[in-house]
């Protein structure tokens, strides 16, 4: 569907914004506009497709992407965009929930299907002892494993090749430095993590699955909040998972509490800064914030 | 007014029934032809001009007819569904975009039409008010559906059961109506239009109910282990997708096992729909690929032949008709032989008579004429809508 | 002035013959015709008409020889010249009162109808003092009514000669003779001639002249 016919068959009435809603830009110049889901999605159509066409995020830095849902006025204004890019892997719990040209969205990572990772520990739900049911829960931070991340930008740069030809191979050289950056990445995180494996880990929430599939990484999860306490029904059950994966080091998504990184110091375990970055890093880009984790993980500890 | 032709006017007006009847019986059978002729031609190119417009369309095994009759213009028979791997499978191949359909469901007597964003520009329609459905739960409605059930931007509509009795069959979904399309002059004008998904939560293969780990939803429990939570029947299940709920909203199992009734397929040229057709009528993909135009053109060239034999029997009937009506005036002349004897008494000449009675025949004729335009004209603007509803 | 020479009718397919050898009736005479049922009364009136024309002999109505005119020349004659009542009132069912007097010129396109003639047509009506009921159709008046109705539509070209055939035939007794006295004062009014059959003797008696069929054959 032509974008100026469908933007002539929608109309700009919307539900009020909440925090998680930034204002929908408004389209002043006229190079394509391409959304995306999240922020690593985000930097990659950057790096390849940045001066052809603009990158629109569409939250704010307090939303977690995996729990955004966009409302009316969103989804019109994504309806109009020239192309739409998933994470996929179970990533968008919204893209059931909204109508969207089917010749717009791009998967990114139907292209590894078969990659994907279960989640063993999440909670399913079913209909009566034969009823529906689902399968269990899909991991979906691919970005974190960076070979994956480059299938990835891959999948971006085919997207936006085969809308914008005449600049394909712009494309293609920007997708070549990226590959190289993210390839480097690939040796620091490897290199960072060559201690850790075989030596069990935690984790405060389980989102580390294809980063320690890739890395050959044993991470145990609990889902644990860095600026809420857990409780002692929780501290209890994390002693009885330390008794059979004997962890020393745990990762969290931002840093805990005093108190809680205290406790688990008295329990010998460590607390240690691993950021997943769905959404925006608070200083510099995807490449910084992960070349940050590598150097935090592979410091003397 | 000539003399002649105001006596005849007089002698029509004052025999006021027997005009009445013999100008009714000569419209009849002057407009049963014409209208007939009307009614079918112009119920054919409407019906061809959608066909024609619909290059090419997909379903499971079985009558074409139904297929286009239900894809196209929403008639109630429904052909067995496809799967929507079929519309993947289609997307994938490149030789046409997909534009699926579900069509299972109606609310009141207007069919709810499952489909994608792209149905709306390859049909051509705008929105005349509102706008087109962006979130799960919402619709827009044709202009015919808007008047009918008075509703608009912000309303609800509510989908109808398919059975009364079928207690464990789908239950009604609440939709919000999103806008309301322009006048097409097509069945879509009666149409309901929702995404996919939402049909398929009408169908109760989506749903959205209480949070199972929710302590409010302990009723709805039947099993809970540490990895799954098993609900039984009375689980509150949400009739409505409202902004509170619509998060709870999910599809089980693999949506490409979920069903769509036709696949509108546009090939980019001749050579993509001349490939395409051939992978179809090898036979091997568990689908039929149709050619709609073709198939209406079989349903017309059968309504032709009925109209032929209709259009013979009107011929024979109107002659009778006519004749009855010249046994009549005959007649009328007969008996009025007195009066006509003294109007030439008082000095009219046969001549003057014979313009009288011809005046008065004329009169009649005029009169049977008007009356066959005036229907004729309906018939063209009233009558196609209503054979296509009888049709479908 | 109405002149008969030498005249003889007879119907096709009829053994009836009508002989008058010799008969005048001057301008303005009003004369009435009596005689049995059969005698040739109506027939008689039908040749001072040109409504039929005799096998011999001849008929001047108003000066003219009607019996030698063809049959549009007679038409048109009639339509100017003579003014026929009839028995039955011949009138038109289906028109009002007003129609049914001006038929003459609906009927003939020679005559123009104008303001002049409807003017003229409501004053005849006045004069039968029927000018109430001008716009009721015909059926709903009596028989005395329609008979006047019918003297209009006779008087209206202004005919120098007026036939009336029976025009009490119909009529009950006490409109018989107001009708007759109502046709022998128009008749005078319009300085016409007025011939009228009947074979009521005490309508005749009111005429000028009676002549008998019997004595005239």
């Amino acid at each position: 569907m032509t974008k100026k016919l469908l933007a002539a068959l929608l109309l700009g009435g919307c539900a009020g914004n909440d925090d998680t809603q930034p204002d929908v830009a408004n389209d002043e110049t006229d190079a394509p506009v391409v959304y995306v889901s999240n922020y690593p999605l985000e930097y990659f159509a950057n790096r390849i497709g940045g001066g052809v066409v603009r990158v629109e995020f569409p939250m704010t830095t307090a939303t977690d992407p995996a729990f955004w849902r966009p409302d009316a006025a969103v989804v019109i204004a994504m309806q109009t965009a020239d192309l739409i890019l998933l994470n996929g892997a179970t990533y968008e719990k919204w893209i059931d929930l909204v109508t969207l040209p089917a010749a717009n969205v791009v998967n990114t990572s139907a292209g590894f299907v078969d990659r994907y990772l279960t989640v063993a520990s999440a909670v399913t739900h079913t209909h009566g002892p034969e009823g529906e049911h689902s399968h269990e829960g899909t991991a979906f931070t691919t970005w974190l494993d960076p070979t994956l991340a480059i299938l990835h930008a891959e999948a971006v740069t085919n997207a936006l090749s085969e809308r914008w030809p005449n600049s394909a191979s712009a494309f293609q050289d920007n997708l070549a430095i990226l590959r190289e950056d993210l390839d480097r990445l690939d040796g620091d995180l490897g290199d960072a993590t060559a201690a850790l494996r075989d030596v069990p880990l935690l984790a405060s929430h389980p989102i580390y699955q294809y980063f320690a599939a890739h890395y050959g990484l044993d991470i145990e999860a609990v889902t644990w909040e860095p600026d809420e306490m857990p409780s002692e029904r929780e501290w209890n059950a994390l002693r009885d998972l330390l008794r059979r994966h004997p962890a020393r080091l745990m990762l969290w998504e931002a840093e805990p509490a005093a108190a809680i990184a205290a406790r688990l110091a008295e329990m010998g375990v460590g607390a240690l800064v691993f950021g997943q970055y769905g959404n925006r890093p608070d200083v510099g880009d995807y490449l910084d914030a992960m070349n940050a984790n590598a150097e935090r993980l592979g410091a003397p500890r | 007014m000539p003399g002649s032709l105001y006596l005849a006017w007089r002698y029509v007006a004052h025999h006021w029934i027997k005009t009445t009847i013999l100008t009714a019986s000569i419209t009849l059978i002057v407009f049963l032809p014409l209208g007939v002729r009307v009614l079918i031609q112009q119920s054919a190119e409407h019906l061809t001009a959608r066909a024609e417009a619909t290059p090419l369309l997909v379903g499971a095994p079985g009558s074409p007819l139904e297929l286009v009759l239900n894809s196209l213009y929403f008639g109630t028979e429904m052909p067995d569904p496809l799967s929507y791997a079929d519309v993947d499978s289609l997307d994938a191949g490149g030789l046409a975009q997909p534009i699926p359909l579900y069509t299972r469901f109606r609310a009141q007597s207007h069919p709810i039409v499952g489909t994608s964003l792209d149905y709306f520009a390859f049909r051509n329609l705008s929105v005349a008010d509102g706008g087109l459905f962006t979130l799960l739960g919402e619709c827009v409605i044709g202009v015919r559906v808007a008047e009918a059930l008075g509703v608009g931007p912000g309303d609800a509509i509510v989908s109808s059961p398919e059975s009364v009795f079928d207690l464990a069959g789908v239950y009604p979904l609440k939709m919000r109506v999103a806008g309301v399309l322009e006048f097409s002059d097509s069945p879509d004008d009666d149409a309901i239009f929702t995404d996919l998904k939402t049909t398929w939560v009408i169908a109760g293969i989506g749903h959205g109910h209480q949070d199972l780990t929710d302590a409010s939803a302990a009723a709805g429990v039947l099993r809970r282990d540490s990895m799954t939570i098993t609900a039984n029947a009375a689980v509150v299940q949400y009739n409505e997708i409202t902004e509170a709920n619509i998060a709870s909203f999910h599809f089980h199992g693999d949506l490409g096992s979920y069903p769509v009734t036709a696949i509108i397929a546009v090939p980019p040229d001749q050579r993509s729909a001349t490939i395409l057709r051939g992978r179809f009528e090898e036979g091997d993909l568990g689908a039929q690929i149709v050619v709609p135009s073709d198939v209406m053109d079989e349903l017309l060239r059968t309504v032709l032949t009925v109209q032929t034999f209709v259009l013979a029997a009107v011929v024979v009937i109107g002659m009778g008709t006519l004749a009855t009506a010249g046994l009549v005036f005959g007649l009328s002349i007969r008996a009025r032989q007195r009066e006509f004897t003294t109007m030439v008494k008082i000095g009219a000449s046969p001549a003057s008579v014979r313009w009288l009675v011809a005046s008065e025949m004329a009169v009649v004729l005029s009169a049977a004429m008007l009356g066959a335009t005036l229907l004729t004209f309906v018939t063209a603007a009233y009558g196609p809508p209503l054979i296509r509803a009888l049709l479908l | 002035m109405i002149r008969v020479r030498d005249l003889e009718f007879q119907y096709d397919k009829s053994d009836f013959r009508l002989r008058v050898a010799n008969l005048q009736i001057a301008d303005r005479e009003r004369v009435a015709i009596v005689g049995p049922s059969g005698s040739g009364k109506t027939t008689l009136l039908n040749l001072f008409a040109g409504i039929a024309t005799p096998h011999r002999g001849s008929v001047e109505t108003a000066g003219q020889d009607v019996s030698s005119m063809s049959d549009r020349a007679r038409r048109q004659f009639r339509v100017r010249h003579v003014g026929l009542v009839f028995q039955e009132f011949e009138l038109l069912e289906y028109l009002t009162v007003l129609d049914n007097v001006l038929l003459p010129y609906f009927l003939t396109p020679a005559l123009k109808l104008d303001d002049d003639v409807r003017a003229r047509a409501v004053r005849l009506a006045e004069g039968v003092e029927i000018d109430d009921k001008l716009g009721r159709n015909v059926a709903r008046l009596s028989q005395g009514e329609r008979q006047r109705v019918a003297l209009c539509r006779a008087l209206l070209t202004d005919p120098s000669v007026i036939l009336a055939d029976e025009p009490t035939g119909n009529l009950d007794p006490s409109s018989k003779m107001r009708v007759v006295d109502l046709l022998l004062e128009r008749a005078q009014e319009a300085n016409a001639t007025l011939v009228a059959v009947t074979h009521d003797h005490e309508v005749a008696e009111r005429f000028d002249r009676v002549l008998d069929m019997g004595t005239l054959q």
